[in-house]
């Protein structure tokens, strides 16, 4: 399918994401207030002013970073309205919907005020603004969830199923694998085509559940979770790792174990930064290495086919990128740690 | 005296130069509206871009010329 017009405005976009430079600009101002100036002479300018209105330094960042990308989705999904590709964006905006979800039920669970929970709400799935309004207003994950099977949301369906299980046992994750699991298997039964784009789509998905289960077995491994209690979490449809694989692995015992079965599979870099930093790096240097893996591999679609809609996830790969590289310079300005730790924990692509 | 192959000949060197010459500039006139609605200073570059599938056209034009004149 041509999708020209699309790809012309999203490259357009994407040309004004801010490169390398301009991130390590930010990285060396001093406060967030200097920050703040510097964005104002970037794209973000427009949200800026109109979030920094209500609410001041860091929250107004991080809202106008918010509705930032919010109306980058909608911007995108209306170009795209009515036309075939339109569904595979609808996939990768549906994780806002998950997202919005599980920090909806992670706020009723600790008793969060609404307000508190709304300000980490990213409205760029088929969620909008009004049924979010009234998931928060209901008092526990139970009523949540009753509202969510009253609007017939498909999510509802999932957190039904399992929600005797959670109240048994109180833990989260299971609401949470629960809607993990249900999005990747709809997402997975979304891209089963044979087209190039479906196919490309499919292995993106794919990748990101590999590198899901990854990261939960490396957790679980060096917790000593019990191989049994720790296999319930694991996802399937992975592009590399089956759950024969993934129980083996589990089953390994240490993070050294686990890192050296990975020789002969895309993810064997980890083995590399294992045999430079030694054994006692911590997991999450081996998250972030995963992470700025599947973020590479996403934006990479963008170079792909001029004409093919990967261009547009590759470019909204590359967007929310840039967003969670201001959150975190935002953040580290505001708890005034060193521009060589933030310049650690940022991925650019 | 010439036959009707030649007014035929020379039509479809003209329609395939022509036919050519819209699927190009449709495929560009798409993209050219987008480059501009994100990137306005570009307009000049992308009416030249539109602009250059006319060769094709003309190309045909003169070929099918070529037909009627020297045949006669």
């Amino acid at each position: 399918m041509d999708n020209g017009y699309v790809n012309a405005r999203v490259k357009g976009m994407y040309s004004r994401l801010l490169d390398k430079g301009s991130l390590s600009n930010l990285i060396l101002k001093p406060d967030i207030s200097s920050l703040i100036t510097a964005l104002e002479d970037t794209p973000y300018r427009e949200d800026l002013e109109r979030a920094l209105v209500l609410k001041p330094g860091l929250s107004g960042i991080e809202e106008a970073l918010r509705q930032n990308f919010v109306r980058t989705i909608q911007k995108i999904k209306g170009f795209l309205e009515g036309e075939k590709s339109e569904r595979y964006i609808a996939i990768f905006s549906s994780r806002w919907d998950i997202h919005n979800l599980k920090t909806i039920l992670r706020g009723k669970r600790i008793y969060v005020p609404s307000g508190q929970i709304r300000e980490n709400l990213i409205p760029a799935g088929e969620f909008d603004e009004a049924l979010l309004s009234e998931l928060l207003k209901q008092p526990d994950i139970r009523s949540v969830i009753d509202l969510l099977a009253t609007f017939d949301v498909s999510y509802a369906a999932p957190l039904t199923e399992v929600f005797p299980e959670y109240t048994e046992k109180s833990d989260l994750i299971i609401l949470e694998n629960a809607l993990d699991r249900f999005y990747y298997e709809r997402v997975i039964g979304l891209v089963q085509g044979k087209s190039t784009e479906e196919q490309i789509i499919r292995q993106l998905v794919q990748t990101e559940i590999d590198l899901i289960n990854l990261k939960s077995i490396l957790m679980m491994v060096r917790d000593d979770i019990d191989p049994d209690d720790g296999e319930r979490i694991l996802l399937e449809g992975g592009r590399v790792f089956n759950l024969k694989k993934l129980r083996v692995m589990l089953k390994l015992g240490s993070v050294a174990g686990v890192i050296e079965s990975l020789e002969g599979t895309p993810y064997r870099f980890l083995e590399d930064l294992r045999s430079t930093e030694g054994d006692n790096l911590k997991i999450s240097a081996y998250q972030h290495l995963l992470d700025e893996y599947m973020i590479r591999h996403a934006v990479r679609l963008y170079r792909g086919d001029p004409l093919s809609v990967t261009v547009v996830i590759g470019f909204l790969w590359a967007k929310y990128t840039e967003i969670m590289n201001l959150r975190i310079i935002a953040r580290c300005k505001n708890a005034l740690i060193s521009p060589e730790e933030m310049e650690a924990e940022m991925v650019y692509v | 005296m010439t036959g009707w192959e030649v007014p035929i000949g020379a039509a479809i060197a003209f329609a395939g130069g022509a036919i050519a010459t819209g699927i190009a500039q449709s495929k560009i006139g798409a993209a050219g509206a987008g480059t501009v609605a994100e990137r306005p200073e570009s307009a000049g570059i992308v009416i030249v871009l539109e602009a250059i599938p006319e060769t094709l056209v003309i190309l045909g034009f003169v070929v099918a010329a070529m037909i009627i004149i020297m045949v006669e």
